[in-house]
């Protein structure tokens, strides 16, 4: 039975390692006596911080158009630097 | 004097494959997010449903074997078509289905949905895979770059599932569905936006390094000894073997651990729950640093079969401790030696994979040797549960699995890396170190 009952828990560790219910119990006390707030506010920090991690891709990408634009026309000056695949 | 007039420079842009990188690591982040979450629905939905613990078991062993198996198969879907389209396609029907789940009104549905439709559209992002595209955009960072890749795996699960807790908190478990299915798919402008098959769409090469000079261009396009047109290539190899053999054990030691550690902890150390919780929510922080070390080391100092043996060396060494060390101490000196070895594994297997075999037919090889890791675990797990019923501890389990590293740890490091290894083969410059 145990060898069932392993495979079984095995299963659910499986789809959330972390997810174990005393770790998630130990988690949230911790989150709470950090932040002291209704969980609201939590979920509004924490998807502020997840979604903000595209939005900052996409700006390091955006704010170094310039250093590209000055590599490739290097390039263009220079063909022996940064020369590209045909 | 003359004035010398110097040209101007430039500073170099960030290399496109680091974006490249990004973009799969906050698909990962939020695909891992999203599965490991499952487990904060468990009691909220049985509640509703009046479902006990196995039903609900049943419909997630339904996604473990679907997602295990489907793995070589999309693996070979990357292979032929390329890893965009693909994981776009995935995306799209990861987060379509998982904000479905919030109609889930009988345990076929979510068996059907979460076991089948969204643990299939898992295996398109899998770190498999985005490990192979890593391959193709980075040769002499390519450890750095998949261990980045790799740390996905433990952000997710240390910052996706409490988000879902205190979701699951302010609202319910329907509206929490909804709010995971919206972040997953708020990682597809990034991954439309930035993912690319390989540098030469973007006129690049590997690393960002400039075009060899016109006399050495064939440089570049040497190949090891081994470079795989098909899967079955490297099948007829030793490498493969030996890393999968490895990789088998992997499984065994990781995922018996993460069943039976916390209650080893409570029954056979006499430690408290939240105690045992703390190690191993520590060992599970330490496997960031663990991961991205066996990168950036592999990388700067050569030889990542011997990072690899190493890798299993220290992890028997933790299970030694564990079993040797019968106190508190013993149990923070294994989290922390195996927390270290936890992810590097994975990271060490598919650098060593992609430089052994080229990354012709990567994605399907690195499935199946994923497989071979998830067999471990499953095996692990039950012949650990028998031998807690004949002999009422988790010791003499735990001992079988920590000898079954050495081997593991031999196999590694008898890898010839340096006579199949591209880094080796091409004019690639790494510091001395392999055989």
């Amino acid at each position: 039975m145990a060898a069932v009952a392993s495979l079984f828990n095995f299963i659910l560790a499986h789809q959330g390692d972390s997810a174990d219910p005393e770790l998630l119990h130990w988690i949230k006390e911790r989150l709470d006596s950090i932040f002291g707030s209704g969980p609201w506010v939590v979920v509004g920090i924490m998807g502020f911080f997840i979604l903000a991690i595209p939005v900052f891709v996409g700006i390091v990408y955006l704010m170094q158009s310039g250093r590209r634009a000055a590599a490739e026309s290097a390039m263009n000056l220079d063909g022996t630097e940064q020369e590209r695949i045909p | 004097m003359h004035a010398v007039e110097t040209p101007k420079r430039t500073k170099k842009p960030i290399y496109y494959g680091w974006y490249v990188c990004a973009a799969t690591l906050f698909i990962g982040f939020v695909l891992i997010g999203a599965r490991n979450s499952f487990g904060v629905f468990v009691v909220p939905m049985s509640d509703e449903f009046g479902w006990n613990r196995f039903t609900i078991s049943v419909a997630a062993a339904v996604g473990v074997l679907v997602n295990g198996l489907s793995q070589p198969f999309f693996g070979q879907i990357f292979d032929r078509t390329g890893g965009r389209k693909m994981i776009l396609t995935s995306l799209i029907i990861l987060g379509a289905a998982t904000a479905m789940l919030a109609l889930t009104f009988h345990i076929l549905f979510l068996a059907f949905v979460f076991g089948i439709v969204i643990s299939m559209a898992q295996s398109g992002p899998a770190p498999s895979n985005t490990a192979a595209l890593m391959a193709r955009w980075f040769k002499r960072r390519r450890a750095t770059a998949i261990s980045i890749n790799s740390s996905a795996l433990s952000l997710g699960g240390m910052i996706m599932v409490p988000f879902s807790m205190f979701l699951l908190q302010a609202t319910n478990w329907r509206v929490a569905w909804v709010g995971l299915g919206v972040i997953v798919l708020a990682s597809l402008p990034l991954a439309f936006l930035f993912l690319r098959e390989r540098p030469s769409e973007r006129g690049l090469y590997p690393d960002g390094d400039p075009a060899p000079p016109e006399d050495n261009r064939g440089a570049r396009d040497i190949t090891g000894p081994l470079e795989a047109e098909t899967w079955k290539d490297s099948f007829r190899t030793a490498p493969i073997w030996q890393m999968a053999g490895a990789y088998f054990v992997c499984g065994t030691t990781t995922f018996v651990m993460s069943v039976h550690f916390i209650p080893f902890a409570l029954e056979n150390r006499d430690v408290s729950p939240n105690t045992a919780a703390t190690i191993f929510g520590y060992m599970m922080f330490l496997n960031i640093f663990g991961a991205l070390g066996a990168g950036l080391l592999s990388d700067k100092i050569g030889g990542t079969k011997n990072w690899l043996a190493l890798t299993y060396s220290l992890r028997g060494l933790a299970y030694l401790v564990l079993l040797a060390v019968d106190n508190l101490l013993g149990m923070w000196l294994f989290a922390t030696m195996a927390g270290f070895s936890w992810v590097a594994s994975p990271v060490l297997t598919s650098s060593l994979t992609a430089d052994v075999y080229g990354t012709k037919a990567l994605g399907t090889i690195s499935g199946i040797t994923f497989m071979f890791h998830q067999f471990g675990g499953f095996g692990a797990v039950l012949v650990a549960g028998l031998l807690f019923d004949i002999t009422g501890s988790y010791e003499l389990p735990f001992a079988v699995f920590g000898a079954l590293l050495i081997p593991a740890a031999l196999s590694s490091f008898s890898i010839k890396e340096r006579k199949y290894s591209v880094r080796y083969q091409a004019r690639v410059p790494t510091p001395a170190g392999g055989d």
